[in-house]
């Protein structure tokens, strides 16, 4: 066999496209099934990995490794501060930030008053746990992945592959090469399988604002189906040319209209209200977010339980889903910058942002919920895509707002995927930088078929679940990559004494 | 039942965090610490 893992990658993720789109109902049954299963037994394993990496990433901003360069020691950064920043940003909003920013305050608040909490304690706490969701702990999963990609490979000249770090540190033989393997293995299959989830939110999502932009009732998979053609014919002519400049300015573009969109909002919404509501979630959250890290929610009901499982678990082993093809991209951008700068940049930066992003669209969800009579609570409870349009519906210019986060989303999806293709090339072509365009066409058609299965469950819970599944044994490589990255810095700073 | 299951997935668990601490003590070829 010519190339075994990029084989038995394609074996594995293209098994799960066709069980999907031959029996959708019973892959999205098994996949929550095995995720419940796991989730019950494994919930404080997840909460420690993930809490521990960030406690390893401030560490070791704030220890004398943080000093050392993502490179050679005359290396500088290649991009500007600002424009490192922005790019960061831009890498992990993604369509999800667009897709979530009303619906998932929304649901938590749903959630809490159904209950029996009260209505504006309830706001506060949903701010909180969505910033949960999307905060420093996230982030930690990309910067340590990150960190560990641009070390091996800027430091000390290896491949831009998962294995790279365990082969370096354990040596080449049987037991790290099995190793290594498995870990490029498991990478590939999470990378893929979160993609699809992505390409499924992307579709929901433009569906809504096309069904809200025309006044469109009951489209349904129909015209699903017909946005999904318009992605792939999208993105499948940028894998067979090299368009990274012209991916980086629309994915730029993305960015813009995102961050346009974030400032149209406090300006035409009510503008002291999404303030107000900003400032308080960002002291609940920087306040009591390590503790969170720590609650597995063991001594509550089986409705908290269950509420924990399909979303603070479901996105954690999602962002360790996104973190070998996020960390490659912010390893790229990161050379030449030391330890403590990536870290401290690609921690707390996004963050930061990703709390004032939801501060501003759940706080507009929250005023129209708690000071209007629109049925903004029955609309989150049936159809979590449609809310960003409804919330958008709601203030001036309605009709550029809405066409603008379609193309947004649309744009985040079409450069999220050929950039996950790049990545699925490298890895499975032994690292290589420039991956055959037959191999990267391979890898489109992959994912669009995963995100095909998943579009037909027409369910975000199926979604959540099936991404999970794919995530879940990267738990173990991301954990063994950590101890690569200390022995390895400890060996550094041990020579260079 | 359900006790044995899940003991055994936290087994292995427990032995993954110790092969983990094991190796990360375990002096590599070329390492002098």
């Amino acid at each position: 066999m010519k190339n075994p893992l990029l084989i038995t990658a394609l074996l594995i993720t293209g098994a799960v496209a066709a069980w999907g789109i031959l029996d959708t109902a019973g892959l999205a049954r098994v996949a929550s099934e095995l995720v419940h299963a796991l989730f019950k037994s494994r919930a404080w394993f997840i909460m420690l990995t993930v809490t521990f990496m960030l406690i390893v990433s401030l560490w070791l901003a704030f220890s004398r490794y943080g000093s050392i360069k993502l490179g050679k020691d005359d290396d500088e950064p290649e991009f500007s501060t600002v424009s490192w920043l922005s790019m960061l940003f831009s890498a992990g909003m993604g369509v999800g930030l667009l897709y979530w920013g009303t619906a998932e305050p929304l649901a938590h608040y749903i959630v809490l008053t159904d209950g029996g909490a009260d209505a504006r304690e309830a706001a506060n706490q949903a701010l909180f746990v969505t910033n949960f969701h999307w905060g420093l702990h996230a982030w930690a999963i990309y910067a340590l992945t990150g960190l560990i990609i641009a070390y091996f490979g800027f430091r000390l000249d290896c491949p831009s592959l998962i294995s790279a770090p365990i082969t370096k540190v354990f040596g080449a033989g049987k037991f790290p090469a099995v190793a290594g393997w498995l870990a490029d293995l498991l990478a590939i299959v999470a990378v893929a399988i979160g993609l699809g989830g992505s390409i499924a939110m992307g579709v929901f999502q433009i569906k809504e604002g096309v069904d809200a932009w025309l006044g469109l009732e009951g489209t349904g998979l129909g015209l699903m189906l017909t946005i999904f053609a318009l992605l792939v014919t999208a993105y499948i002519l940028p894998l067979t040319v090299d368009l990274s400049r012209g991916m980086a300015l629309l994915s730029n573009a993305a960015m813009a209209i995102a961050g346009g969109l974030l400032i149209f909002i406090i300006i035409a919404g009510p503008t002291h209200y999404i303030m107000g509501g900003v400032t308080e979630a960002t002291g609940e959250y920087f306040w009591n977010a390590f503790v969170h890290g720590f609650r597995t929610f063991t001594f509550m009901d089986e409705a908290a339980e269950n509420w924990f499982h399909s979303w603070t678990l479901t996105y954690m082993v999602w962002w360790l889903a996104w973190a070998p093809f996020v960390g490659v991209f912010i390893a790229r951008i990161s050379k030449g910058r030391t330890i403590k700068e990536f870290i401290l940049g690609v921690v707390l930066g996004p963050t930061i942002f990703s709390v004032l992003w939801f501060g501003v669209f759940g706080s507009v969800g929250f005023y129209a919920a708690l000071n209007t009579d629109l049925p903004i609570l029955e609309l989150a409870r049936s159809n979590a895509s449609a809310i960003t349009f409804y919330v958008l519906n709601s203030l001036p210019l309605a009709s550029v707002t809405v066409l603008a986060v379609v193309a947004a989303a649309f744009l985040f999806v079409v450069t999220s995927v050929v950039s996950a293709a790049f990545v699925l090339g490298m890895f499975s072509s032994g690292g290589n930088l420039n991956p055959p365009v037959r191999i990267k066409l391979i890898w489109g058609g992959i994912l669009g078929a995963l995100g095909l299965v998943m579009i037909l469950s027409d369910s975000i819970d199926a979604v959540k679940s099936i991404i999970a599944l794919g995530a879940l044994p990267f738990v173990f490589v991301v954990l063994l990559l950590v101890v690569c990255l200390l022995k390895a810095l400890k060996s550094e700073s041990v020579n260079a004494k | 039942m359900s006790y044995l299951i899940d003991t055994i997935m936290n087994i292995e668990i427990f032995a993954f965090i110790g092969l983990l601490v094991w190796l990360y003590f375990k002096p590599v070829d070329g390492d002098d610490t």
